[in-house]
């Protein structure tokens, strides 16, 4: 079940951050048609793209960690992505399932 | 999001309250939102649709707006009475779905902490032991012992406070007979019915984790239904 008061991802966050890395939290934040993790299915991402969690079923976990770099690296604060799936390349960035979904990046600032 | 507000969630979730996360995707900002609790200048015009979102449990961007909601809800409570092997998988399988799980069980040499590190664990009789439990009609009720003695004033308890979920562990015959003292107790066959028994769905497997399995799963499919 979602946000199971068990669910350790935030806590974890906090560790990286206690170990002096920049993270980036990932969160599904709209769905549409069959996905494959529900909103608020979240994932952790480091500047060095160490990820913990998911926020599909490994279909676009890649390129949200390519994003979250980019955003540590352009030193932005957040962002939105969208991902639909794609037939060609579906293997790559797209939802294979076609399913739609959008995910929100936000760096964790002091 | 800020690091003070994430220290605060984690703060939250550790005193296992309730709360939501709202999150202005246009803007980036967010802050926590708590049942009766002013929100700030930024979220306070959408405090209606904010609350009404938090008490149907649910997560997502907020129509019309730019706003994400995510809630934490407590989990559900479910009690199980018998200390026994099959509640050992039990506790394993719950730590990773939202159920909070306390365990009843008069007979001291099974219910001991060796046996079930980190779970609340009342080592009485039912009737004294749901007086150290807050349940309603939100809990979840598992009887393992298949013993009248222990399970019967468990069924009955939950029975009579309306948990969405009771299930009784035991033969065809075992029920039968446990339908038949509750029938004596005066309950109608109606509420008898509520009884999931024999527990579990069927998978057919019989050893004490493929039973802890079908009876996770006939509760995960009875939470989704309420």
């Amino acid at each position: 079940m979602k946000n199971s008061f068990d669910e350790k991802i935030l806590e974890e966050a906090s560790d990286w951050i206690n170990a002096n890395q920049k993270v980036v939290l990932a969160t599904v934040i709209q769905t549409w048609g069959s996905s494959p993790r529900p909103i608020g299915s979240r994932m952790i991402i480091n500047d060095k793209g160490d990820f913990s969690g998911s926020v599909s079923g490994g279909c676009v976990e890649s390129a949200v960690i390519r994003e979250s770099i980019e955003l540590l690296k352009k030193n932005q604060l957040f962002k939105k992505i969208e991902f639909k799936v794609s037939n060609e390349s579906a293997w790559e960035i797209g939802l294979a399932c076609g399913g739609e979904i959008a995910v929100f990046l936000e760096k964790i600032n002091q | 999001m800020k690091l003070s507000l994430l220290k605060e969630i984690i703060e939250l979730k550790s005193q296992k309250k309730e709360f939501a996360i709202i999150t202005d995707i246009s803007k980036g900002n967010s802050e926590i939102y708590i049942k009766n609790k002013e929100l700030s200048s930024a979220f306070k015009n959408n405090l209606a649709e904010i609350s009404n979102h938090f008490n149907e449990k649910k997560n997502g961007v907020i129509e019309n707006t730019n706003i994400f909601i995510e809630t934490y809800i407590l989990p559900i409570k479910v009690i199980i009475v018998g200390a026994v092997h099959i509640a050992q998988y039990l506790v394993e399988f719950a730590k990773s779905l939202n159920f909070e799980i306390s365990i009843i069980d008069p007979r001291g040499y099974f219910a001991s902490e060796q046996r079930f590190p980190d779970i609340k664990i009342i080592n009485k009789w039912p009737d004294q032991a749901f007086k150290e439990i807050e349940t309603n009609s939100s809990s979840a009720l598992i009887a393992l012992t298949h013993d009248p003695k222990i399970d019967d004033p468990a069924l009955q308890y939950a029975l009579k406070k309306k948990f969405y979920y009771i299930g009784a562990l035991g033969s065809k015959k075992t029920h039968e007979n446990r339908c038949k003292r509750l029938k004596e107790a005066g309950f109608t066959e109606t509420e008898i019915q509520l009884i999931h028994a024999p527990i579990g769905i069927k998978l057919g497997g019989k050893s004490a984790p493929e039973i802890a399995l079908s009876i996770i799963a006939q509760l995960l499919s009875e939470t989704y239904k309420k």
